[in-house]
């Protein structure tokens, strides 16, 4: 697989790339902030790459690099780092995508295997969580969640499962042979039923509204 | 929490890099404690020197965190990857030296996560990086309170957020049936402004004692008005830095 690598810290960028070697990917581009890795990748395809979330340009130069490879490369995955698993970066990380996109803790993809599995999940188009965070998320007020989802109808739960898939409106209307009027109904209605209140903004109860769902099919598996 | 030996090292030492101001600014509104031992001081000049105290305090407290972060967190992640090149260089025929290498890098793992617990307790990383609405989020969120948080994006301080997250955490871990309904954090000029409701009078003890050195004012809860329950709205105003 050909990986690229931006992380600012030194000492970690280069054991990554060794590991990353010895797991036997071409790494083609190793940068120590993302305004550097997005010049090197203008020359150099990659199929992941792999971001420190803070890094230059600051103070999130991940999520700020991200946004940009996904605007110009959509096909490009993409695997955030930190040294912490919190749901706020996830919102802000499914907000950029929602295929092809992983966030891991820094010290858990210390592995060939883990490693190699984590860039291959992501290039197979699947959303990787840390697992302490998912089991986080996934342990909380269960009851309520489960009737949540269970509240929607057979048609709101289709829209959502196409939402999660990261399709625009449109793209869920065209899949489900109905207008793209019919599917912002059946999106306001599953905000509502799923207690995503008006203070926050559209898009983010978008992706609050995937999240639940993401949730809700955990707790079934 | 005092930090006194920690404040008094941030006076002496360099300034706190990730300070777009500098913590001290006499003037008018914060004028260090007067030299001149002849003079009364005048009850603004106690208050401002206490702020400025409190001030130095929290940006101290910041400083420790960023610390264990940049330093000692980041050098065990890089060893636990170190750990990992050298578990795969393991021949074959070593299983058990292999598993002892994977045991290990869970124990560097288990050292970071004490590192973050700690780091959490001395100024959450996440309330230095994206403000008081993603840390009060999840501190409702890994406490499972039903607590509903109404925030935007704006900075007001390192002192001011963790005034009100710390009182916030310690009322939320001293006694969790006294939650409240809602925090909602605004900003009013160059104050910090949070409405907490359904909030008991604990709460506003403990939102009293952050916020008063810090030059604040705390209105509420009215509880005679939300009887039988006890709780009411409280109101705090902190001044940004």
């Amino acid at each position: 697989m050909r990986v690229a690598l931006a992380e600012d810290g030194a000492l970690f960028r280069e054991g990554l790339l060794m590991l990353l070697q010895a797991a036997g990917h071409e790494v083609v581009a190793v940068a120590a902030g993302g305004d550097e890795l997005i010049s090197l990748l203008a020359t150099t395809p990659a199929d992941v790459a792999i971001l420190d979330i803070r890094m230059p340009p600051e103070p999130d130069g991940g999520l700020i690099t991200a946004e940009r490879l996904r605007g110009k490369y959509p096909e490009m995955g993409l695997l955030f780092l930190s040294h912490y698993a919190e749901s706020h970066y996830l919102m802000r990380i499914l907000e950029i995508g929602t295929d092809s996109i992983g966030y891991r803790l820094k010290e858990r993809v210390g592995s060939v295997e883990v490693l190699s599995d984590t860039l291959g999940r992501i290039a197979d188009g699947e959303i990787v969580i840390e697992p302490v965070l998912a089991k986080r998320l996934v342990e909380r007020p269960r009851g309520q969640k489960k009737d949540e989802i269970a509240a929607l109808s057979e048609r709101e739960v289709d829209v959502l499962r196409l939402m999660a898939e990261g399709r625009s409106n449109n793209g869920i209307a065209s899949q489900l042979v109905v207008t793209p009027k019919a599917i912002e109904k059946n999106i306001a209605n599953i905000f509502a039923k799923l207690n995503l209140h008006t203070d926050t903004s559209e898009h983010h109860r978008r992706v609050l509204a995937v999240l639940t769902y993401l949730r809700s099919q955990r707790d079934g598996s | 929490m005092r930090l006194e030996p920690a404040a008094r090292a941030d006076r002496e030492g360099a300034p706190c890099p990730a300070l777009d101001e500098p913590v001290a600014h006499p003037g008018p509104a914060d004028r260090p404690f007067p030299t001149n031992s002849n003079a009364a001081p005048a009850a603004r000049d106690v208050h401002a020197a206490r702020r400025h105290r409190e001030l130095q305090q929290w940006h101290a407290r910041l400083r420790l965190e960023r610390q264990l972060h940049d330093g000692a967190a980041l050098r065990i992640s890089a060893l636990a990857l170190q750990l990992g090149l050298f578990q795969h260089r393991v021949p074959p025929g070593e299983p058990e030296l292999r598993d002892a290498v994977g045991t290990l890098q869970d124990e560097l793992a288990t050292a970071l996560q004490e590192l973050r617990d700690v780091a959490a307790k001395i100024y959450p990383p996440l309330l230095d990086q994206a403000g008081l609405g993603p840390a009060l989020r999840n501190l409702v969120e890994r406490l499972d309170a039903p607590v509903r948080v109404t925030a935007g994006p704006e900075r007001f301080g390192a002192a001011a957020e963790g005034a009100v997250y710390f009182a916030l955490a310690d009322a939320l871990g001293v006694d969790a049936g006294a939650l409240p309904d809602e925090v909602r954090v605004t900003r009013e000029s160059d104050h910090l402004v949070v409405v907490v409701s359904g909030a008991g009078v604990g709460l506003g003890e403990l939102i009293r004692d952050r916020a008063f050195p810090l030059g604040g004012s705390v209105t509420g809860p009215d509880v005679r008005a939300a009887e039988p329950h006890g709780v009411g709205t409280i109101v705090v105003r902190i001044p940004c830095e």
